[in-house]
């Protein structure tokens, strides 16, 4: 298992949901492959992410988003940003929840997590910006 | 003077989209109307396609309960096909069929039952600041351990049928995976891990001083036995909900409804009723008698539905045609109405020990009636009730590893098949009927759409419209008693409404 991951969120068969799967089939075409980083499909996922973002030191969550951008932007959200969004617990309790509870479930120091994501169905060009962000961000982080 | 109103209810923390009206006479509920709000269209998606490909989709109606809609897709198919699966795969179905109820189970009682205890609305309930400190939502400390505890859990599935949720490892014949010995063995150590914790902290005891309480005589002596007992999850339960007079609220009809679920395989140690399953089939009535289970005697309404129809039809002849229509005011659901020989039904955990003449319940029905906390203790102790024969059935899996998990099947061509099964919240049934290797019909009765449907073609309530007469709710504003009536039921609206707006577009971030 690599320090860093990328893991890509969503939903193939909602167009406006289908950023993050789109994401992890362009990384996964890439060769060579980044060192020291897992490219992972996390599907719809909510708290079973957890044990992807264990013993890691950097998680880069690649979704799409509503309402934060324009159409086409492309955004990156810290892990309080993320977790802010968090309600209630109920049957779809995703990303937001877990990271909401993530201090509390995880041993200190939790890994550098952050969130890169765009609005709207996405296109080749979206999926190519989104997916060299999020691995620039892989690498060197976001300072 | 007389006061009557009628008000929508403001639930939180219920799953799915569910809209409660009630009409108040004096702050006393004097009827109600339970609305699923949300049209979703599985049954409708699944015609015209491939025969199997219920395996793909129906798991995808759920998050929480996956592993239960592939289950009742695969038994459905094994029908048509005319194949009983082999043991070594009638073990792995179950037993992933039964972790996915533990975690539903306790993800529910904690995560989104017990925390109406921490509301302000109990402020004046002498536990209510350990309420706080143990389930308040997203900070509880309880709530966290069963995060914690529950997602382990959930690795059973993953290792056995490559992900959790929505997989597709079950087909008719068998399962798609052997599973080698090593996995085998971080299985057991993963459940020998979850029955500890389980018994250390929402027990109190072990299982075998559980299943010594067989009467309320008894619970109220193992209530007092000691202080890991009365501290435990379920100790707490029982101390909060006598404290703020809880007991013998939110009573239903009184008709219970169990499809039966996890055969047993032939030569299996584990032991269950006469008709090869672990948890019994069976209809008890309001009056106490016990009835074996006929599917022929399912119909479902849609008198109160927004669908095209008339009549109660069973699954096989019917049809999910919407109808969006308020025009003649009586319908008000997505839901259809499910009737077992005409009468509403309640379904899920207590259902499952009334219909199985469990000793304990039976006596708390005697004494309380079919009460919101009978209800929800007996979704707290089910994993009680199914440990023993996980660990049982992991076992023979283990020593038995070299025999069939798979039988060839002939591709489906034609045919009908149901898959009744006993999902986390209760009575689930796929009925399939597939024509020229394609499905011509599939129609899906979920445990919510029995206990939160609307009324039935007789204009008779569905279960949890029932249990809300005759509530008082001090609060209008803040109806806390009534979301522990509904929430006693353990609704999943997102599994039972059969394409989202923009202000409800799932935001992951």
């Amino acid at each position: 298992m690599a320090n860093t991951a990328v893991i890509c969120l969503g939903n193939r068969f909602i167009a406006g949901d289908a950023l993050g799967c789109r994401v992890y089939d362009y990384l996964t075409r890439i060769s060579p492959r980044a060192a020291g980083i897992d490219i992972l499909d996390g599907g719809l996922c909510g708290l079973d992410l957890l044990r992807l973002v264990e013993h890691r030191q950097r998680v880069v969550f690649v979704d799409a988003v509503a309402g934060l951008a324009e159409s086409g932007a492309t955004v990156v959200l810290s892990r309080a940003q993320i977790a802010a969004h968090a309600g209630g617990y109920g049957h779809g309790a995703g990303l937001p929840y877990l990271l909401q509870l993530l201090p509390a479930l995880h041993p200190l120091p939790l890994p550098e997590i952050v969130l890169v994501g765009s609005e709207g169905e996405p296109d080749a060009p979206m999926i190519r910006q989104v997916a060299e962000l999020s691995m620039e961000i892989a690498v060197h982080g976001t300072c | 003077m007389t006061r009557r109103i009628i008000r929508d209810l403001p639930l939180n923390r219920v799953e799915g989209d569910l809209e409660i009206r009630v009409e108040l006479e004096d702050n006393r509920v004097v009827d109600a109307w339970s609305s699923g709000t949300m049209f979703r269209g599985f049954e409708n998606l699944m015609v015209g396609r491939g025969a199997l490909d219920g395996l793909v989709i129906t798991p995808r109606i759920c998050g929480i309960c996956s592993t239960t809609h592939l289950m009742a897709a695969a038994c459905a198919l094994d029908q048509i096909a005319g194949v009983r699966p082999p043991g070594n795969a009638l073990r792995l179905r179950n037993l992933t069929l039964m972790v996915e109820n533990c975690q539903s189970d306790l993800r529910q009682s904690v995560l989104m039952y017990m925390p109406d205890f921490a509301t302000p609305a109990h402020a004046a309930h002498p536990l209510h600041a350990a309420a706080v400190k143990r389930y308040a939502p997203l900070a509880g400390e309880r709530c966290i351990d069963v995060v914690r505890e529950t997602r382990k859990l959930l690795e059973i599935i993953a290792i056995l049928g490559g992900q959790w949720p929505h997989s597709s490892f079950m087909v008719p014949g068998g399962v798609t995976y052997i599973p080698n010995l090593a996995e085998l063995n971080q299985c057991r150590g993963l459940l020998q891990h979850f029955r500890r914790w389980y018994e250390q902290q929402v027990l109190g005891c072990s299982l075998e001083r559980w299943q010594a309480v067989r009467s309320v005589s008894d619970l109220d002596a193992w209530l007092e036995e000691n202080d890991a007992q009365r501290d435990s999850d379920v100790g707490f339960f029982l101390r909060f909900s006598r404290g703020a007079g809880l007991i013998g609220q939110g009573r239903g009809h009184g008709h219970f409804l169990s499809y039966g679920s996890l055969d047993i395989p032939s030569g299996s140690a584990v032991t269950g009723g006469e008709d090869r399953y672990l948890v019994p089939a069976g209809f008890r009535t309001a009056d106490g008698r016990i009835e074996p289970f006929d599917q022929s005697r399912v119909a479902e309404h849609v008198a109160s539905s927004w669908y095209e129809g008339v009549g109660g039809r069973h699954p096989f002849d019917g049809e999910t045609v919407p109808l969006a229509t308020g025009a003649d005011g009586k319908k008000y659901s997505w839901s259809k109405a499910p009737r077992y020989a005409g009468l509403p039904a309640e379904t899920g955990p207590l259902a499952e020990r009334v219909v199985g003449g469990d000793a304990l319940f039976g006596d708390l029905l005697r004494c309380y009636g079919p009460d919101l906390v009978s209800r929800q203790l007996a979704r707290l102790v089910r994993p009680a009730t199914l440990l023993p024969a996980m660990e049982t059935w992991l076992d023979e899996l283990l020593a038995q590893r070299d025999q069939p998990f798979y039988e060839t099947v002939p591709p489906l061509q034609q045919g009908r098949g149901f898959g009744l099964i006993e999902a986390a919240r209760g009575a689930l049934g796929h009925w399939v009927e597939i024509r020229d290797g394609k499905i011509a019909r599939y129609q899906i009765v979920t445990p919510t759409a029995w206990n939160g449907s609307p009324r039935d073609d007789a204009g008779v309530r569905g279960p949890w419209e029932e249990a809300l007469i005759g509530l008082h709710v001090a609060d209008i504003d803040n109806p806390v008693e009534a979301g522990h009536v509904v929430r006693s039921f353990d609704p999943c609206l997102v599994c039972t409404v059969h394409v989202v707006g923009a202000d409800t577009t799932p935001l992951r971030c």
